[in-house]
């Protein structure tokens, strides 16, 4: 398989009159995490959406240049978005289970995809909550409803809702902005985990974070990308000014 | 400063303590004027009782085995027993008011009990209990009328060895036939109104582009809201009776044409409010549904439409409250003819119309309609008892 998931070249993003993103190029390599980061509103989640598509759902978002997957320019228009999405999942920054049982969150997508057997959906269930790390905690309530379960389980939860896709890119906005440093920890140390098998793209305002999880860090500014490089050349030898004083807290 | 936040505070508390007061004193009034006047009349008789009295002529062949068995002793004193007969008559009034002598006990071996009936050969009657007798006639003297009484009526039948005939009815005055009516245009009602309802507010909600035209069609619905029913019901009399009679084998207003005209008043009820509720679903699970690789289809009928269902249900019960209460429109739609034995296709009213059509009679009869009120009020509970159980099942699966 080629070794580079996403190919970026020169993506402008308008919400109305409003430009969001500047000519972006950006490769983003397999089975690595790339962090995003930079000041509120610089558009990084704005960027994000762009990898599935997610920008479709807003009125008045217009995009101009490319976004490759897999070689092919998702915006293309005979491009399937539904098949885009199955292969790029998406965590939110709030946890965002459906108000069903834990089974059938998992099961949603699969179902949507067709699936009916029951041994494959329980099979898929079983798996995806024990590459997220969550099977021994619910096993026994798996179908009590999702919202009893805490924040950080939630959000674990909305990651094996995605990984049952089994997905080959995961994006995620803020994942652990809404939890407490215990459950951040067990996420990240998810992530460490699932990079063996996915490519993950993680918005986060920690520069610890992204330091302790990432491989290549890209740091946004007003739109535009201002570096991307490994994470260790990023926090101890940045070429930019603009990102050595964002990412030592001079400002942002 | 402090003092004057103080009264403030009192007064806004005086207020609505004050408001809520009235309202359930007013509510509690209201009952109490139902009950109070209609719970004499309420008994399982009415419940299950036809509207329309019948008429039986009786009469008797030659050999006959009198029953002479003696009085039970659980008869009252009130009641006019004779031993030959095996029959018990007691004066009471009807629903009306007016002075009946019904039966109160009838022996097995009455001879009573196996009559041949006079207007139809082939036919045997037999009298039983709860049966109004309003006359016996007899071959060799004058007739036992009700105005003699019940005394004179089992003396005179205890004299004779034969008669006539005997003309007696069944208790009339039931509102079996409006109860099943009710229940049959709830059910055709909805079973119309719900789908149409429901489907409309998701397309407007969900599917539709916000133009001009979902904008004409939001602000439609909201005018159809405040016109009063009584001119659905002339649209219902120009529009759905004619249809009905076209296209059914109906030969005048109906329970359908009725359905279809509260059908029409329901809709803006049932649209805005499962559009109240399609809202307030979080766009959180909308776009994590998508992003899950669901389509818009999915998304819609998986997802948002299980989240509004509380909300859906709660429509469902204002749309029977508001089904129940008609009674303007449906005079036209369906007429105001009181029947017992209710199809589809036919005249037949509802409970409310029933009340309507009591309380226009000369003289009124408020009593019977308090107790057909008591009916309503508690169809009502049971309707939403089951509604809540419902929903309650629903989101227990979903929440
Ligand atoms: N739906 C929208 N319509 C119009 N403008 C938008 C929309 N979403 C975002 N924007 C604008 O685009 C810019 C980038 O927003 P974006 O949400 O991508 O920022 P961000 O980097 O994710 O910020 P944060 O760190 O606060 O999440 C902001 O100026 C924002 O106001
Ligand atoms: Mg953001």
């Amino acid at each position: 398989m080629e070794n580079t998931v996403f190919t970026i070249n020169n993506l402008n993003l308008y919400y109305d009159q409003f430009q969001a993103l500047y000519g972006i190029d950006m490769k983003i390599k397999r089975n690595e995490v790339t962090a995003l980061i930079g000041p509120s509103g610089c558009g990084k989640s704005t960027f994000l959406r762009c990898l599935n598509r997610m920008n479709d759902l807003i009125e008045g978002c217009n995009i101009t240049g490319e976004v490759k997957f897999n070689e092919k320019d998702v915006y293309m228009n005979s491009y399937d978005v539904i098949n885009l999405r199955t292969k790029v999942g998406m965590v939110f920054q709030k946890p965002n289970p459906f108000p069903m049982s834990i089974y059938d969150n998992i099961a949603y997508g699969p179902r949507c995809q067709g699936i009916k057997d029951k041994k494959v959906l329980d099979d898929i269930v079983k798996k995806s909550l024990t590459k997220a790390a969550l099977y021994d905690e619910v096993q026994d309530r798996i179908k009590g409803s999702a919202m009893s379960l805490s924040g950080g389980q939630q959000q674990r939860l909305c990651i094996a809702r995605a990984i049952a896709m089994e997905p080959e890119v995961i994006l995620m906005d803020e994942p652990t902005s809404a939890l407490d440093p215990i459950a951040t920890l067990k996420i990240e140390e998810l992530i460490n985990d699932l990079k063996k098998n996915y490519t993950i793209i993680i918005v986060t305002h920690s520069m610890q974070q992204a330091a302790r999880i990432s491989d290549k860090t890209a740091f946004f500014l007003m739109g535009v990308l201002i570096e991307n490089d490994s994470t260790n050349k990023i926090f101890t030898q940045p070429k930019n000014k603009k990102t050595e004083d964002y990412i030592t807290g001079r400002f942002g | 400063m402090s003092n004057k936040r103080i009264r403030i505070d009192r007064f806004y508390q005086f207020m609505t303590y004050s408001a809520a007061s009235i309202a359930v004193i007013i509510l509690s009034m209201i009952i109490i004027f139902v009950i109070s006047n209609g719970s004499g009349l309420l008994n399982f008789g009415l419940v299950v009782n036809d509207y329309h009295a019948k008429f039986y002529n009786g009469g008797i062949d030659n050999n006959i085995t009198f029953s002479q068995t003696e009085r039970p002793e659980s008869l009252t004193s009130e009641i006019y027993y004779s031993e030959k007969w095996g029959i018990g008559l007691i004066e009471e009034e009807n629903r009306e008011g007016n002075t009946i002598i019904s039966v109160e006990y009838i022996d097995i071996d009455s001879p009573l009990r196996n009559m041949r009936d006079k207007n139809n050969d082939n036919n045997s009657l037999s009298l039983s209990e709860g049966s109004i007798v309003s006359s016996i006639k007899f071959y060799d003297k004058n007739s036992a009328l009700t105005i003699h009484g019940a005394e004179h009526m089992i003396n005179e039948l205890d004299t004779s060895d034969d008669f006539r005939e005997i003309v007696y009815s069944s208790l009339g005055g039931g509102v079996r036939g409006s109860i099943i009516t009710t229940l049959y245009i709830i059910g055709l009602t909805l079973l119309i109104a719900l789908p149409i309802g429901i489907f409309t507010a998701i397309y407007i909600n969900e599917f539709a582009k916000k133009n001009r035209v979902t904008s004409l069609i939001r602000s439609m619905i909201e005018v159809l809201t405040g016109v009063p029913s009584i001119i659905f019901g002339l649209m219902g009399l120009a529009v759905f009776v004619p249809l009905t009679v076209k296209y059914t084998q109906a030969d005048s207003a109906n329970l359908l044409s009725g359905s279809l005209t509260l059908a029409v008043i329901l809709l803006p009820i049932i649209i805005r409010s499962t559009e109240e509720s399609l809202k307030v679903v979080p766009d959180d699970f909308r776009t994590a549904s998508l992003a899950l690789g669901a389509n818009h289809t999915q998304t819609t009928f998986k997802v948002v439409l299980p989240s509004a269902l509380p909300g859906i249900m709660t429509a469902t019960l204002l749309a029977i409250g508001r089904i129940i209460g008609e009674s303007a429109a449906l005079i036209f739609a369906i007429g105001t003819a009181i029947k017992d034995d209710i199809s589809i296709f036919g005249k037949s009213t509802t409970l409310s119309v029933h009340i309507w059509s009591l309380m226009t009679d000369e003289p009124a009869n408020i009593e019977l309609a308090s107790t057909i009120a008591i009916i309503i009020l508690i169809i009502v509970l049971v309707l939403n008892l089951i509604v809540k159980l419902i929903a309650k099942r629903f989101t227990k699966n979903f929440g």
